[in-house]
């Protein structure tokens, strides 16, 4: 008994359950319940249909080229049956298994941390822009003006000074 | 020797079985009567195995197989596949092929050396075929009919063709196979001849309808009684001799 993917959502199909449709040109598609055969009747192509597995791939949004789903496959060459390789690769499996899982997590997260960046970036702007709400421009007013005075006090002083020194060598 | 036999109170003994020099697949039928007649003849030099294909037992006309390997349909199923895998000898390469036309033992005809194909077989079969069966590959009809495994009994020795052949198809068929060909019927004028008659380099099984004319036609053309001890003495002797001296 082979455990089958849909056509439609690339979900696994049990014994005993869905459709199966051949076309004309021998091409067998098998779907895991109404709503796919319906959606497929419909001529929605899967890849266009937002809840599919083939959309989020296609769209970027999960795994879709990796080693690991190599191993998963109809191959057409048997081999012949041998205790040992059956073992080890049942043990092999469940060891692939967690690793997929795995990789499928790290690359929905790498996704993830992108949009983090970007939204630290987003505020940083968005104080930048609104600074004023925060802290009032009129803020500390009175103490920049004071400032302000002394510092035109002494730079008229400057001049005068620099006025005598200049006067002093026309004289010469 | 050439025995007749039936599977089931049915001549069309080639529907139900496969024949060739390395192995002997048998369909799994519901007495035990069919498969004995194939061990008893054959058991002690090659294995015969009780096979079903895709859940049918229809496996001479489902499958194509010689010495070097077998090919069977797309809608086998894995478990088959790995019981024909285990059964077989690990000389003889066993694949699946994704071909349209499915019942691979109507479209094909083959011996060790060549095959003659159906000509809507597709490329990439073409190219499997030749690789796991080792065989040089024709796409050929027999009497204007596109079943060449239908209508054709292939051996390393000879081979069977349909009644209506004509002499022209015939000798162009001889020369691009390289064995010598013969138009003819079996069980009592039937021109279906793949699915009457299964045959290897040394046995023939043919329907039970079959006649003693066309039983001789069959054994003198794929050379079934040459390799008696009588022979040996009479016909090798002369050459044995030579050589040995």
């Amino acid at each position: 008994m082979r455990i089958e993917t849909c056509y439609f959502c690339s979900s696994k199909i049990y014994p005993g359950h869905g459709i199966q449709f051949v076309r004309n040109d021998c091409k067998v598609f098998k779907f895991c319940r109404s709503k796919c055969h319906a959606a497929f009747k419909k001529k929605k192509n899967p890849r266009k249909v937002k809840w599919t597995k083939a959309c989020r791939k296609t769209a970027g949004k999960e795994l879709a080229i990796d080693p690991s789903f190599e191993f998963e496959k109809r191959r057409n060459v048997p081999v012949k049956y041998d205790r040992q390789t059956w073992t080890k690769s049942i043990e092999a499996m469940k060891k692939i298994e967690a690793i997929k899982q795995k990789r499928q997590a790290t690359y929905i997260m790498q996704r993830l941390r992108k949009a983090r960046e970007l939204e630290t970036e987003r505020d940083i702007k968005e104080v930048q822009r609104d600074l004023a709400l925060i802290r009032s421009p009129a803020a500390g007013l009175k103490e920049r003006k004071q400032d302000h005075v002394i510092d035109e006090d002494i730079r008229e002083s400057d001049q005068e000074m620099e006025g005598v020194e200049d006067g002093g060598e026309v004289v010469l | 020797m050439a025995l007749r036999i039936q599977f089931e109170n049915n001549n069309e003994i080639g529907v139900f079985a496969k024949l060739t020099t390395a192995y002997c697949l048998v369909g799994i039928g519901g007495s035990q009567n069919f498969y004995s007649v194939f061990e008893g003849e054959l058991g002690e030099t090659i294995p015969v195995v009780h096979a079903s294909l895709a859940g049918c037992r229809i496996i001479g006309r489902m499958c194509v197989g010689n010495r070097h390997g077998l090919l069977v349909p797309n809608s086998t199923f894995d478990t088959e596949l790995q019981h024909i895998r285990n059964a077989l000898p690990d000389t003889v390469k066993v694949q699946r092929v994704e071909e349209r036309l499915s019942a691979l033992g109507n479209v094909i005809a083959c011996n060790d050396y060549v095959a003659l194909v159906h000509p809507d077989l597709d490329r990439e079969t073409e190219e499997i075929i030749a690789d796991t069966l080792k065989v040089e590959v024709f796409r050929q009809t027999i009497a204007s009919n596109v079943l060449v495994g239908s209508y054709c009994v292939l051996s390393n020795q000879g081979g069977l063709v349909h009644p209506n052949t004509s002499i022209v198809d015939l000798e162009e068929l001889s020369s691009l196979l390289q064995v010598p060909l013969v138009a003819g019927t079996v069980n009592r004028g039937s021109e279906v001849v793949g699915a009457g008659l299964v045959v290897n380099d040394w046995s023939a099984f043919a329907g039970m309808d079959t006649t003693s004319t066309e039983l001789t036609v069959i054994e003198s053309i794929f050379r079934l009684n040459e390799a008696t001890p009588s022979n040996i003495t009479s016909d090798m002797r002369a050459s044995l001799i030579e050589s040995m001296s």
